[in-house]
């Protein structure tokens, strides 16, 4: 068993196509990370400027002497501190960049022209305790995750869908002859599909929060994602979890998109004809979900949002629902990507032993 | 051991490709001759159980195939009429793949591999990637393929195609050699090939079995009905068209000799010849597409 799943590990990982994927997906994900960290600017409070490395110190300094759990004080300090010293030319300050903490503290305690709108930390939010610190690194890492993450699935489904239905152009006379043709072979090649798949998706994953580590450090992943520069606020997660626990469930639903696929593109690999009916139908399933006009917000959105796509946008699905004991409702993806897996797999087994060649 | 089918029948939509058969095939080799569409792959399909019969059964020493799983497939060696292959494996890798599907040891595999790539003639080819092979070397490849696990049944489907004269000896070599003590089913479109290596004939046409025997008996249908009839080479071709003929062979001097089958003495200068076993293909395939 162990021979073939490797021999099968071996076709995967040969194909020119899933190669370059592959590579292309690690090279944008490094494309990613290094330009988002250069294009990161901050204004310091002695008029100086920074981009890139000198813009996250900026920052993280910055960041520092407001540093722990959010209060009245601290937002009124923040006012003061941030306060525009210039005409704003009729631009609202709430987008009004200067530095990460200042951005964040506009977009949510001032009025438009820069001053303090008269809302509280209760008003705001709510009973919440809000950690506050260096954030920005870590959020645009997440954001950066997201599309590294939909790269990694349609990898996962360019390196599956071949599995079953590559064997489909001749191969499958040997191997339904074989001894183990129709037992042991298309268990190693579903195993080995799977392993792939969570190998990408180690690398993907390995390579944002090396990148992340790298550039930003540690810092922020303790703080809440609540108080975020306004590039974050609109449209963003809404409960209060910190940075660390948002990057946690990214990669648990990189994880838990990459077994789903794994188990939809392997099913759809034994039912077609080729591999190119293969990738179209994964990718057209992948995919589909989201031209649904379903809302967050809509009851159907709970099962809707299991599927594969919504665990790479995350956003979406992380907005659903923060449950009794603090988890969000996303955690459901694990269970939805197990059935997708044992489902799909085996189905893709049981289909490719009854296969007819013709 | 003995492997036999009772009525097996195989649709596809309204075409029947094998049609109520009935044969019983005990340790030997077999060969299985028959125009386009006269069954044989789909016959070999069957007993490799590639496909379900729409009715009928297979059985092994008594045992319906379909429930034998891994027991008759561990027993079974196959090479299809097309075989697709890996393009980036070695040869030797190829068929270390395969002895793994067929559940060899490591060491063993490797060795019978070799073994398997030097009576094919591919030893020196062994670790060239199989995309750089030529359609006689990927056949070749494919027979290694087909007795890595010493099949006590194997099926060959046009096991020659490809294989240049030197290479057809080879083979044929390699097969008697193989055959002791097991069932060998080979089709192939060059008859002497069969005539060759083949104890028995199954001759098909139409998904039903025309002729089973030894190919002296099988022959024997037609002794008497061949002729060899010399005639001038600018009428040969009218010769050609009008009888049933086999063979055309010039002799110089605007004389050329034609091998033609028929019942009856097709001119007065035919002289009666021995009947082989191509001729007998022609008597029955004329207007087919020889395989």
């Amino acid at each position: 068993m162990k021979m073939l799943i490797l021999f099968e590990l071996r076709k995967i990982l040969s194909r020119r196509l899933a190669l370059v994927t592959l590579v292309g997906m690690v090279l944008f994900s490094v494309l990613l990370s290094v330009s988002t960290y250069q294009n990161k600017y901050a204004f310091a409070p002695d008029g100086s400027q920074g981009s890139g490395k000198r813009a996250v110190e900026i920052d993280k300094k910055i960041a520092a002497q407001y540093e722990g759990i959010l209060t009245d004080e601290k937002v009124q300090q923040m006012m003061n501190d941030f306060a525009p010293t210039s005409d704003l030319h009729g631009l609202n300050a709430a987008y009004l960049y200067q530095n990460a903490a200042q951005s964040a503290a506009f977009a949510r305690f001032s009025d438009q022209n820069g001053n303090w709108n008269g809302l509280s930390v209760r008003d705001v939010f709510g009973q919440e305790q809000i950690k506050i610190g260096y954030v920005d690194g870590w959020l645009s890492t997440s954001r950066n995750m997201v599309r590294t993450f939909v790269l990694l699935a349609i990898a996962v489904i360019l390196m599956l869908a071949p599995v079953f239905s590559g064997e489909y152009e001749g191969v499958d006379n040997l191997i339904l002859t074989s001894r183990y043709g129709k037992t042991k072979c298309p268990i190693a090649k579903a195993a080995a599909g799977v392993l792939a798949a969570l190998l990408a998706a180690v690398v993907a994953v390995a390579c944002n929060l090396l990148f992340a580590l790298v550039f930003y450090g540690t810092e922020g992943l303790d703080c809440s994602i609540l108080f975020a520069p306004t590039d974050y606020v609109e449209g963003f997660i809404p409960f209060n979890i910190t940075c660390g626990e948002l990057i946690q469930y990214q990669i648990l639903l990189a994880f838990t998109c990459t077994i789903s696929l794994a188990g939809i593109t392997l099913f759809l690999s034994a039912v077609s004809k080729n591999q190119i009916i293969a990738l179209a139908a994964s990718l057209a399933v992948f995919l589909f979900p989201v031209l649904l006009p379903i809302a967050e917000t809509n009851p159907l959105f709970r099962l809707v949002g299991l599927l594969p796509i919504y665990h790479v946008l995350a956003v979406s699905l992380l907005s659903v629902e923060q449950m009794r004991s603090g988890m969000l409702y996303a955690v459901w993806a694990v269970p939805a990507a197990i059935l997708f897996l044992g489902v799909g797999g085996a189905f893709s087994c049981r289909m490719f032993a009854k296969h007819q060649v013709s | 051991m003995e492997l036999k089918t009772c009525g097996l029948t195989k649709q596809f939509g309204s075409k029947t490709a094998v049609k109520d058969l009935n044969i019983t095939l005990t340790n030997g080799v077999y060969g299985l001759l028959g125009a386009n569409g006269a069954g044989k792959t789909t016959l070999m399909r069957l007993l490799c159980n590639l496909q379900a019969p729409t009715s009928g059964q297979v059985f092994l020493g008594g045992k319906n195939i379909a429930g034998l799983g891994e027991r008759y497939r561990a027993l079974l060696g196959y090479l299809p009429q097309h075989f697709g292959y890996y393009p980036d494996f070695s040869a030797l890798d190829f068929l270390l793949y395969v002895s793994a599907l067929k559940g060899l040891e490591e060491k063993a595999a490797r060795k019978k591999s070799k073994e398997l790539l030097e009576a094919v003639g591919l030893s020196r080819e062994a670790k060239q990637k199989i995309k750089t092979f030529s359609g006689g070397m990927k056949q070749r490849l494919g027979i290694a393929q087909a007795m890595l696990n010493d099949p006590h049944i194997l099926i060959l489907d046009e096991p020659t195609a490809g294989l240049d004269p030197k290479e057809r000896v080879r083979f044929r070599n390699l097969i008697s050699a193989f055959s002791k003590d097991r069932i060998v089913i080979l089709s192939t479109h060059i008859v002497s090939d069969v005539e060759f290596v083949a104890e028995d004939i199954i001759m098909m046409k139409a998904g039903q079995v025309l002729h089973f025997g030894n190919p002296q008996e099988i022959v024997s249908e037609i002794d008497g009905k061949v002729w060899e009839c010399t005639v001038p080479t600018d009428s040969a071709e009218k010769y050609a068209a009008a009888y049933n003929t086999s063979n055309l062979r010039h002799t110089g001097e605007n004389r050329t000799v034609l091998r033609i089958i028929a019942d009856r003495p097709p001119m007065k200068n035919a002289a009666r010849v021995q009947p082989t076993l191509e001729d007998l293909y022609l008597f029955y395939f004329k207007g087919e597409n020889k395989e």
